[in-house]
C-alpha cells in the first residue's frame, strides 16, 4: 500500500477557521449599497388555473416601487434537462405559491406591501394532485405543450399525457420468471415529498450594467450550471455567456436543494428589468418550503420473485412519481432511479418503468440521494420480506444475491469492483446480527434491520471539471475550481490531492469559493461526484505544474529529468542526494543563470476531466446498450431500535453505516459525511414529511410543523465504516460518498419495526403514530398490553 | 423581515401609564416576551396600532412565595422560574413544565402570563394552572380583579381578559397538603414541538387526584369525572384502566396536522396512566426526577 | 414611527435610528454590518439568529430593535474580543460544523450552557442545544466538542494538520 503524506488523513478543513470565526460570508451577508432593490414575489393562490388578467396598478403606485413585471416581460422557457419552466408564470399556473409577477422596489417592506396589492385573476382549471389523477385517460394536461419541449436525447415524454418521461428498462423474461419462480411477492410502498431545509434559505442579487454585464451572486451548489441556464434563458436579450457572470459564496447546506436553477433565474432576469441597479431577492422559509425543488413523492409497486435456496429470479419494479409541476430537473431523477432499481442485487430478469408524472405540485428536483432513496425503502423491504417468506436470515438472503464485480447491470454495462461483501460482513459484526435481544422493559421491543445500499452520480455523460492551480512566492498556492464547498468539505479535499501530489501543506492552499469569469468550468457539485471528478482534475492540474517543474529543472539546471522527484516542497534527484531546491526559489521567480538570465516563470497547472467512456444513449424500450452510470458506490447499513409499544416512539441506540468509499482520502470528513446523512435520512423516516390540502396548499411550510431533529433526536451511537476498494479511476482510488449515507435509513428503520413488532410499514413517515395504529389496526395493541399486565 | 404594519411603541414605566395607553387605545397590544406576539406582527395576524412594552415595570418581573401562595409575575420567564430555588423546592411540577417549553433562547424571553394570555389549546402552562387551581390577577383602571384559571380559558386564544386590563401576575396557592406531581407532553419528537396531547396532575397525600388535559379540546380542561372516579382511593392498575375509560368522556381531540384524534385519545389513556403512577411515586417520594419525559 | 435607540453593541455603545417595526436581527445585520446572526426562518424556530442580550440567548428575529434600547447585545463578533475562544477553538477540532451557517448561533447557545452551568452532561448539552437547528453535521461533533471542552470528553482531541 502506497504511504501517503496528505492522502487519507484526517487533515483540518481549510474552511475551518472562516467559518468558525464567523468570517464566512454568506449571499444575504453581502453588501451591495443603497442603491440596492428588492423584489417580492406574487405568488399563485391556486394550484392550476388560467391567469385571466394581473392588475398591478395600485402596487406601481406605491412611493419606493420602481417596478412590476409579469410574465409577459419573459415569455421564455427553460429548464436543465427539459425546457418546461418559467421565469414568471405565463398563461397559466401550475402550483400554489408559484411566481406570477415581481414587485421591485426600495426596501423590502415596500416590495412585500405592494406585491400584496397586485392583484391577479384566475379562472381555475381542476387540480392535479396526485398521480392516480394524473394518469387517468381523460385527465387535464398540466403541459399541453409537452411535445414541443426540447429535452436531453434519454428522455421519452409521452405527447398529450401528464407523462413527462417514462424510462423503462428491460432484460430477460420476467414473465417466465415469475411463473417458474417457487415465490412471488408483490406489494407497494409509497414514500411522500421532502424538503432539504438547508438552514441557509435560496437567494439571489442580480445586477445588470449599462455595459450589458449580467452578474449573479447566488447560494448555488451550481454556478457553472447556472451562467449557462441563465445566458441560455436570456439569450434573447442578446446576452452570450461571456456577459453572464455567477458569483457563490459560502453556501449555507445545499442537498441538491440549491442545484440547478430555481428561483435564482429571478435574480438574473429580474436585475435586466431594473437595468444599473442590483436588486435582491431573498426566500423566506415558507417559499423555501413551497417553491425550490422538494423530494418528489413516489408510489412503487414491486412484484419479486426467488427460488426456495433464496435466488432471486426477477423484479418487476414500476415507479410512479410524483414530479411536481415542473420537471425540468425532476425528470432525471426518474430516469436515474429507473435505471438503478433493482438496488445492488444480481437479477436476471428485469422489468423496471419509472414514470415522471406531472402534478400541480410544487416542483420536485434533485434531493441528497437523487431517487435511491425512495426506491430503496420499497425494494429492501420487500427483500426483507422474502427472505423471511422463504425463512432464510435476511442478512444471508441479501449476501447470496448482492450484486458482485464484473456482474451485467440492468442496462447491460459491467459492475465496478466494490467491496459489498466486505461492507455487508462489517455491518452486520457491529449490529451484532443474529443476537437476539430483548429489552428488560416489557413495554419495550428491540428490533433491528438491515439494508444494502447503492447509488452512481446522475450526469449527463459529459459532466466535465477543470482545475486552474497558481503557485505564489512562497510556494503557496491558490486553486481555482468551481465545485461547491456546501459543507461536505469538498475544498480541504481538494487541497489534499494537490498537497499529496506537489508536497505542499493543505494549510499552504487556500481555495475560493467560484466566480464563473475567473474559475474554470465545473458541471455541478451534485451527485457525489466533486470527490471524483474535479478530485481528478485537480490532481491532473497538480500533475501538469509537477511537470512543468521537471521540464524546468531539466532545462535549466541540466539535470536529469527521470530521476527529479518532490519532496517537503522542494524538488530533488534520486541521482543526486545532495540536490535540494526549494519551490519557493523558483515557482514565482524562475530559475536564474549565471549570466543574469532567468528561465521558467509562473508556475500553473492546469487539469480537466470528463468520464469520456460514458454515453446516456441506449435502446429506449430497453436501455440496454449505454453506459449512463460511471459507477456505484456501494454499501450495508444496519439499525438497532427501540420501540415503546403503547407510544409507537422509537429510540435508536445504534446504527451502523458502512460503505466502500474507494478510498477514504479524508476519515473525519467522511465520518461527517455519515452522521450528518444518516440523521438526514433517518428524520425522512421518522418525523419529515410534506402534508397539502385537497386544494394542493402545503400545510407546513415551517420548522413548527415539519420536524427537522434537533440536538436531542440523534442515535444514541453512529458507527461509520470506511471499506477501500479502490475505484482505478479515482483520485487516489476515491469514490464519492455524500449522498450515500441516508439512501439506507428508510429500509433499515422499517425492517427493524418489523422485527420488533411483526408489522409491515408501507409507507413512509413511519412515525409513533403510525405504528400504534397499525398495532392497534391487527389487534395486537389490546394484546400486547394485556402481555403488558400479566408480565408484571 | 420587517413587520409591515405601522405601529406605535411605548415602554411606559408605571403600571399606570401602561393601564391608561392599553385602555385609551382599541387597538393596544401587550408586549412582554414577544416569542408569540412578533411572530403574529410578521404574519399579518396581529395588527395592533399601539404596542405597549411592559418590561420596565420592574415590579411584574417577581417570583414570591408569602401567605402560602406564589406568585408569578407578568415578566417572570419560563428560564426565571427555572432558575428559583422556590419554583424547585415548592413547586417542582412548575418546574418540570417549565424545562418542556420551547428552548432555551425562547425560555429566556417567553413568560408564563404571556403563554396563558396566547390562549393556544396546546400551551404548556394551561393544564398546570389548572390543577394548581391557580388565579389569573388583573389590573384596570377600574381596579383590581382576580380570575380563576377555570373561568379563564374562553376559547382557542380566547381568554377572560377584558379590553383595557393588564395581567399583573398568575397566584398559585400552596397545597395544604403534600403532593406529587407530574407532567407529561407529547410531541413528534424531543426537540422543541408544540404539545399534540398534555396532561398535568397532582395527587394528594389523602388520595385526592387532580388532572388536567391540554391540546384536546379548545381550551385546557380538568378532567372531573376521572378526579372524582378516583377520588379517596389509593392507585391501583385496576383502578387506573377503569380511569382510562373515563378519558373519552372527558376530552374530544381532533385530528390536525400534528396528529389525528384516534392517536391523541390513545396517548391521553398512556399518559395519564404513566403520569398519575408517576405522581403517587413522587407523592411517596420516589419514582423519576422531575424533569424526565416520560413518552 | 422612527425613533432612536443606544444600546451596548459587543462591548461598544451604538446609537441608530430604527422604525418600529424594525426586527433586531434586520438591523444588525442591514444597518450595523453585524453578519454572524444569520436568517434561517425569521419566525423563532431555528436558532440561527442567536445573539446574547444581557447574556442570555434571544432569538433576534424575534426581538424589536426597540426593545433593546439600554441593553447589552452580544454576538459571535463581541465574543472574539480576544480572537477565538477556547470553545470556537474546540469546535474547529472536531469538525462540528460543515456548511457553517449554524455556527454563529451554536456556539453563542453552547457558550451560555457553559457560562451557566460549567460541567453539563451529554442529556443537558443536547437540551441547550436543541433551539439551534444543523441540518448537516448531525449534531454528534458539536456535541462531543461540548464533552471534550469541559473535559468530559473521549480524550479524542483531534490531531490536525
Ligand atoms: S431566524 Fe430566528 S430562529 Fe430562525
Ligand atoms: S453546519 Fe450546516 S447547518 Fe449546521
Amino acid at each position: 500500500m502506497t504511504n501517503y503524506k496528505y492522502i487519507g488523513k484526517s487533515a483540518a478543513r481549510v474552511d475551518g477557521i472562516a467559518k468558525i470565526s464567523g468570517a464566512a460570508r454568506f449571499v444575504d451577508d453581502l453588501d451591495f449599497g443603497p442603491n440596492l432593490l428588492f423584489a417580492a414575489i406574487v405568488e399563485s393562490s391556486v394550484a392550476h388555473a388560467i391567469i385571466e388578467k394581473i392588475d398591478a396598478s395600485e402596487a406601481e403606485k406605491m412611493v419606493g416601487v420602481v417596478k412590476v413585471v409579469t410574465g409577459k416581460d419573459f415569455p421564455y422557457r427553460f429548464g436543465l434537462y427539459m425546457h418546461d419552466r418559467y421565469i414568471l408564470a405565463q398563461d397559466r399556473v401550475r402550483f400554489v405559491g408559484e411566481q406570477v409577477a415581481a414587485v421591485i422596489a426600495r426596501d423590502p417592506k415596500t416590495a412585500k406591501k405592494a406585491a400584496k396589492l397586485v392583484d391577479v385573476k384566475y379562472k381555475e382549471l381542476s387540480p392535479i394532485l396526485n398521480i392516480e389523477e394524473a394518469l387517468k385517460e381523460k385527465s387535464v394536461l398540466i403541459h399541453p405543450e409537452l411535445k414541443d419541449y426540447t429535452h436531453v436525447p434519454w428522455f421519452f415524454p409521452k405527447a398529450n399525457t401528464n407523462v413527462a418521461h417514462l424510462r423503462k428498462v428491460r432484460k430477460g423474461d420476467t414473465n417466465k420468471a415469475f411463473q417458474e419462480a417457487d415465490f412471488v411477492f408483490e406489494d407497494t410502498y409509497t414514500v411522500p415529498r421532502y424538503a432539504h431545509c438547508a438552514i441557509e434559505v435560496h437567494g439571489a442579487i442580480g445586477l445588470f450594467d449599462h455595459s450589458g454585464r449580467l452578474t449573479v451572486w447566488t447560494a448555488s451548489q451550481s454556478p457553472h450550471t447556472q451562467r449557462h441556464l441563465f445566458a441560455e434563458a436570456l439569450a434573447p436579450l442578446g446576452l452570450s455567456h461571456k456577459d453572464v457572470r455567477v458569483i457563490t459564496p459560502y453556501v449555507g447546506g445545499g442537498f441538491g436543494g440549491k442545484a440547478g436553477v430555481s428561483m435564482e433565474i429571478l435574480g438574473a432576469a429580474l436585475a435586466t428589468a431594473v437595468k444599473g441597479n442590483p436588486v435582491k431577492i431573498l426566500w423566506s422559509r415558507a417559499q423555501e418550503f413551497y417553491n425550490t425543488y422538494q423530494r418528489q413523492g413516489l408510489t412503487a409497486k414491486i412484484k419479486l420473485s426467488c427460488k426456495k435456496d433464496g435466488t432471486i429470479t426477477a423484479i418487476q419494479n414500476n415507479l410512479f412519481w410524483d414530479a411536481g409541476a415542473y420537471v425540468e430537473y425532476g425528470a432525471n431523477v426518474v430516469n436515474a432511479a429507473g435505471l438503478s432499481a433493482t438496488g445492488p442485487y444480481r437479477i436476471p430478469n428485469i422489468e423496471i418503468n419509472s414514470y415522471c408524472i406531472y402534478t400541480n405540485l410544487p416542483p420536485g428536483g434533485p434531493y441528497r440521494g437523487f431517487g435511491y432513496s425512495e426506491f430503496l425503502f420499497g425494494l429492501e423491504s420487500q427483500i426483507n420480506e422474502a427472505a423471511k417468506k422463504i425463512k432464510m436470515d435476511p442478512v444471508e438472503f441479501r449476501k447470496k444475491n448482492a450484486i458482485r464485480s464484473g456482474d451485467k447491470l440492468s442496462y447491460g454495462a459491467s459492475m465496478n469492483q466494490s467491496g459489498l461483501a466486505e461492507a455487508i460482513e462489517k455491518a452486520a459484526e457491529a449490529i451484532e446480527w443474529g443476537k437476539d435481544e430483548k429489552s428488560n422493559d416489557p413495554q419495550k421491543a428491540i428490533g433491528k434491520g438491515f439494508s444494502l445500499f447503492w447509488k452512481a452520480p446522475a450526469m449527463p455523460p459529459n459532466a466535465s471539471s477543470t482545475a486552474f492551480l497558481k503557485f505564489n512566492e512562497d510556494a503557496s498556492l491558490n486553486i481555482l475550481v468551481s465545485g461547491m464547498e456546501i459543507g461536505q468539505g469538498y475544498q480541504t479535499v481538494m487541497a489534499q490531492i494537490a498537497a499529496e501530489v506537489l508536497t505542499v501543506p493543505p494549510e499552504k492552499i487556500r481555495i475560493e469559493n467560484p466566480d464563473t469569469d475567473r474559475n474554470p468550468y465545473e458541471w455541478q457539485t451534485v451527485a457525489s461526484h466533486v470527490t471524483w471528478g474535479c478530485g481528478n482534475a485537480v490532481k491532473r492540474a497538480a500533475e501538469d505544474a509537477r511537470e512543468q517543474i521537471f521540464d524546468l529543472i531539466e532545462r535549466a539546471l541540466d539535470k536529469d529529468r527521470d530521476s527529479l522527484f518532490l519532496k517537503d516542497e522542494m524538488v530533488m534527484s534520486k541521482k543526486e542526494p545532495g540536490f535540494k531546491l526549494p519551490l519557493k526559489n523558483f515557482v514565482i521567480a524562475g530559475i536564474g543563470k549565471d549570466d543574469g538570465t532567468f528561465r521558467g516563470g509562473p508556475i500553473v497547472g492546469r487539469g480537466m476531466f470528463m468520464p469520456e467512456f460514458a454515453s446516456a444513449l441506449s435502446d429506449p424500450e430497453t436501455s440496454q446498450g449505454g453506459k449512463p452510470n460511471v459507477h456505484y458506490t456501494v454499501g450495508a447499513s444496519a439499525i438497532k431500535i427501540e420501540i415503546d409499544k403503547e407510544t409507537g416512539k422509537i429510540k435508536i441506540p445504534k446504527v451502523v453505516l458502512a460503505v466502500d468509499v474507494g478510498k477514504a482520502l479524508n476519515p473525519d470528513l467522511i465520518k461527517g459525511q455519515v452522521t450528518g446523512g444518516l440523521l438526514q435520512g433517518i428524520a425522512t423516516v421518522l418525523y419529515e414529511d410534506m402534508r397539502f390540502d385537497e386544494k394542493g396548499k402545503l400545510l407546513n411550510p415551517n420548522f413548527a410543523d415539519y420536524k427537522i431533529p434537533t440536538a436531542m433526536d440523534i442515535p444514541d451511537e453512529i458507527v461509520s465504516i470506511l471499506v477501500e476498494v479502490p475505484q482505478p479511476d479515482g483520485p487516489f482510488g476515491a469514490r464519492g460518498v455524500g449522498e450515500h449515507t441516508m439512501i439506507p435509513a428508510a429500509p433499515i428503520i422499517a425492517n427493524a419495526v418489523e422485527d420488533a413488532l411483526g408489522i409491515r410499514i408501507k409507507s413512509m413517515p413511519i412515525t409513533a403514530e403510525k405504528i400504534v395504529l397499525e398495532l392497534k389496526k391487527q389487534g395486537l395493541f389490546e394484546q400486547t398490553k394485556e402481555e403488558y399486565i400479566d408480565n408484571k | 423581515m420587517s413587520i409591515l404594519q405601522d405601529f406605535d411603541y411605548f415602554k411606559p414605566t408605571t403600571i399606570e401609564f401602561a393601564i391608561d395607553l392599553i385602555s385609551n387605545n382599541k387597538n393596544a397590544t401587550i408586549l412582554a416576551g414577544g416569542t408569540d406576539l412578533i411572530v403574529n406582527l410578521k404574519e399579518g395576524t396581529a395588527t395592533p396600532e399601539i404596542v405597549v412594552d411592559i418590561k420596565s415595570l420592574k415590579d411584574l418581573k417577581k417570583i414570591e412565595f408569602k401567605d402560602n401562595c406564589l406568585i408569578i409575575g407578568a415578566l417572570v420567564t419560563f428560564t426565571d422560574l427555572l432558575e428559583s430555588v422556590v419554583i424547585k423546592e415548592k413547586f417542582p411540577l412548575v418546574w418540570e413544565v417549565s424545562k418542556t417549553v420551547a428552548s432555551v433562547g425562547i425560555r429566556n424571553r417567553a413568560t408564563m402570563v404571556g403563554n396563558i394570555c396566547s390562549a393556544v389549546p396546546c400551551l404548556d402552562s394551561g393544564p398546570l394552572l389548572c390543577v394548581y387551581e391557580a388565579d389569573v390577577n388583573v389590573r384596570s383602571s377600574k381596579g383590581k380583579r382576580k380570575i380563576p384559571i377555570k373561568d379563564w380559558f374562553l376559547g382557542n386564544k380566547k381568554t377572560a381578559l377584558k379590553h383595557g386590563e393588564l395581567v399583573t401576575h398568575i397566584s398559585i396557592p400552596f397545597p395544604n397538603q403534600k403532593t406529587g406531581g407530574c407532567y407529561v407532553r407529547l410531541g413528534r419528537y424531543c426537540g422543541e414541538d408544540l404539545a399534540q396531547v398534555n396532561v398535568a396532575l397532582l395527587a394528594f397525600a389523602n388520595n385526592a387526584y387532580r388532572i388536567a388535559f391540554g391540546a384536546v379540546a379548545p381550551t385546557p380542561l380538568r378532567a372531573n369525572k376521572i378526579e372524582s372516579f378516583l377520588n379517596g382511593k389509593k392507585i391501583n392498575d385496576h383502578l387506573i384502566e377503569q380511569a382510562k375509560e373515563l378519558i373519552p368522556d372527558e376530552i374530544s381531540p381532533i385530528t390536525d396536522i400534528r396528529a389525528t384524534k384516534e392517536y391523541r385519545m390513545h396517548m391521553a389513556k398512556v399518559m395519564f396512566e404513566r403520569g398519575i403512577k408517576t405522581a403517587v411515586e413522587r407523592l411517596n417520594g420516589d419514582g423519576l426526577e422531575y424533569g424526565e419525559s416520560l413518552v | 414611527m422612527k425613533k432612536k435607540i443606544t444600546f451596548l453593541l459587543n462591548s461598544e455603545t451604538r446609537s441608530i435610528e430604527v422604525e418600529s417595526g424594525d426586527i433586531l436581527l434586520d438591523v444588525l445585520r442591514d444597518k450595523l454590518g453585524i453578519k454572524t446572526p444569520k436568517i434561517g426562518c425569521d419566525m423563532g424556530d431555528c436558532g440561527s439568529c442567536t445573539v446574547m442580550l444581557d447574556g442570555k440567548t434571544v432569538k433576534s428575529c424575534l426581538v424589536l430593535a426597540l426593545e433593546v434600547e439600554g441593553q447589552e447585545v452580544t454576538t459571535l463578533e463581541g465574543l472574539m474580543k480576544d480572537g477565538m475562544t477556547p470553545l470556537q477553538q474546540t469546535f474547529h477540532d472536531f469538525n462540528s460544523f460543515q456548511c457553517g451557517f449554524c455556527t454563529p448561533g451554536m456556539v453563542l447557545s453552547a457558550t451560555e450552557l457553559i457560562n451557566k452551568n460549567p460541567k453539563p452532561n451529554r442529556k443537558e448539552i443536547q437540551e441547550a442545544l436543541s433551539g439551534n437547528l444543523c441540518r448537516c453535521t448531525g449534531y454528534i461533533p458539536i456535541i462531543e466538542a461540548v464533552e471534550d471542552l469541559i473535559g468530559k470528553g473521549k480524550g479524542e482531541g483531534k490531531e490536525k494538520g
